[in-house]
């Protein structure tokens, strides 16, 4: 069965004057499902994200959200999505519950929903202990929770989130993927952008990887390893390499050691030198992600 | 575009006052004990040296020109330093258009607000002017505070104006220096603008604050109200709004949607 689509894009373009920053993606979020946006910095993930919430204008294509040209979004749909951003932009002179009540507020809801669903929220992100404190109180992980809160305020069916885990400890990232996959066993849509591959294949049951604003493929988890990687991958240190000439194993230089991706382990290890040194895992997203875009740094 | 609809206007104003609540010590000071020791000082002190001006006492003269100054200052402040913190430094403004809020809401609550606090440090002045035997009208100046108003909201859309174009916090030195102390001198606060050269003269009147203080003055020193020149005045003001909201609203568009 296929599901009905939340967000469609067709050939979407975005351009600042002559730089175009995403050229011509075509992907489709089904409802219910994580959708994962994934990228090195500058691919034009928040680009994309900013166009669907409305606050970047599409250059050309198309891009619809709930059916509605993402252009010109009614109140009714823009009620039905909740962001979570990158930047914290809690309003620092209220306090965490106030932070709630505020955002139901912008939300038009009335007090009863707001006070019902302002204390669900505080206990489903744990924050119940830190109603009353400022905001300036809060650590980076409770900071980020109560984003997370803040933006279900709307009970909206889909959610966005820009790197919901970034800089957060393991006990916080444990936390939010916990609730967010209790999301998403609600019926929600999440769209997520992160830049740890352990979290989107974890969490998101299709992905889509971008650079330079182009897609490079898009699939589930599993068939994009299945596709870009073999099962396992040996990170063989030099020079004591396998036998075999070169175009018998897939294989990527990276300085000191060569990455062999191999389906049969065993086949692999008997090509090996015995004085061989090597780690053996198998093989995941990040292989798939660096892969698709490269070693090179982003920064410069 | 969509038309504004009132409740996500009062969700923004109601976040303003959440604050006011909390910070209202600092509040008060800076918007009612200011203009008071204003007063205080050119009312007694200087009113001692000065007979009359415009045919009235001097502390009668400068009560009407402190209610309206008190306005100006509180509410340009408050769309102005207070909002571009918001906007650009707590990125408050990002938050809320995620919402069904829309940017025209969002500065409509921003200036109502900067008004009713406007309005509110007017009144005080008015209070204690009267209490020192400033004020001698009885009802007239209840007709002068929704002139005083609608003043509060021209101040608060020109704020807004600094806002869109600030790209940060020394661009107010400029707002405070060219827009806001010109109304402190130039528009009848201390003296009567009838004794500058003609260029100075309607280089004042081109300020709002000119004709608000002309409105309002003749209500709270009881002299001969003129209907049609308070008409007049109050047009005025309402077009200076409206296009200082425009030219916001552009400004900000083009700065907060890409």
């Amino acid at each position: 069965m296929k599901r009905p689509s939340v967000i469609t894009a067709t050939n979407l373009v975005k351009r600042y004057g002559t730089l175009e920053v995403v050229k011509g993606i075509n992907f489709s979020v089904p409802a219910g499902q994580c959708f994962g946006l994934l990228g090195p910095n500058g691919a034009g993930k928040s680009t994309t994200m900013r166009m669907i919430m409305g606050l970047s204008e599409v250059s050309s294509g198309e891009l619809e959200v709930f059916g509605e040209s993402a252009s010109a979004m009614s109140r009714e749909v823009k009620a039905k999505i909740g962001l979570v951003p990158q930047e914290s932009n809690l309003d620092p002179d209220i306090t965490v519950l106030e932070n709630l009540v505020a955002f139901g507020r912008y939300f038009a809801l009335s007090k009863s929903i707001i006070d019902q669903r302002s204390k669900k929220l505080l206990d489903f992100m744990q924050l119940n202990d830190k109603k009353f404190a400022p905001v300036n109180a809060l650590s980076g992980g409770m900071k980020r929770r109560l984003t997370i809160a803040r933006a279900l305020i709307g009970d909206p069916e889909m959610v966005i989130l820009d790197e919901p885990t970034t800089g957060l400890d393991p006990q916080a990232r444990v936390l939010i993927w916990k609730q967010l996959t209790e999301l998403k066993k609600d019926g929600r849509t999440l769209l997520l952008t992160t830049h740890y591959m352990d979290e989107a294949q974890r969490l998101c049951d299709q992905i889509v990887v971008i650079d330079s604003g182009m897609i490079l493929d898009q699939g589930t988890p599993d068939e994009l390893i299945a596709r870009h990687v073999k099962g396992f991958v040996f990170e063989v240190q030099k020079p004591n390499l396998a036998a075999s000439p070169e175009n018998r194993w897939e294989q990527e230089d990276i300085g000191d050691s060569v990455l062999y991706f191999v389906d049969d382990t065993a086949e692999f290890i008997a090509d090996l030198p015995e004085e061989a040194i090597y780690l053996h895992r198998p093989a995941n997203l990040e292989d798939v992600f660096l892969r698709l875009t490269g070693r090179k740094l982003r920064e410069n | 575009m969509k038309m504004p609809e009132s409740v996500y206007v009062l969700a923004v104003y109601d976040r303003q006052y959440r604050v006011f609540r909390k910070l209202l010590g600092s509040s008060l000071v800076s918007n009612v004990a200011n203009p008071i020791l204003f007063l205080f000082a050119f009312g007694f002190g200087m009113g001692s040296f000065i007979d009359t001006m415009s045919g009235m006492s001097y502390l009668t003269f400068v009560v009407a020109g402190m209610i309206g100054y008190s306005a100006a200052f509180a509410a340009s402040f408050e769309t102005s330093i207070g909002a571009f913190t918001r906007y650009f430094l707590q990125k408050n403004w990002d938050a809320i258009l995620s919402t069904p809020v829309t940017l025209a809401e969002l500065m409509m609550g921003e200036i109502l607000w900067a008004s009713v606090k406007a309005l509110f440090s007017a009144i005080c002045v008015l209070i204690v002017g009267w209490l020192w035997g400033g004020v001698p009208t009885s009802f007239e100046p209840l007709i002068a505070l929704p002139i005083v108003f609608l003043g509060a909201i021209c101040f608060s859309c020109a704020g807004l104006v600094a806002t869109a174009y600030a790209k940060g916090y020394e661009f107010f030195s400029y707002f405070f220096t060219f827009w806001v102390t010109p109304m402190f001198v130039f528009c009848g606060v201390f003296f009567d603008i009838g004794r500058f050269p003609d260029v100075i003269q309607y280089f004042a009147w081109f300020f709002p604050m000119t004709h608000l203080v002309a409105a309002i003055r003749p209500l709270t020193a009881g002299t001969e109200v003129g209907v049609t020149a308070i008409l007049l005045h109050t047009g005025y003001i309402i077009a200076f709004s409206v296009a200082a909201f425009w030219i916001a609203h552009r400004k900000l568009r083009q700065r907060l949607y890409d």
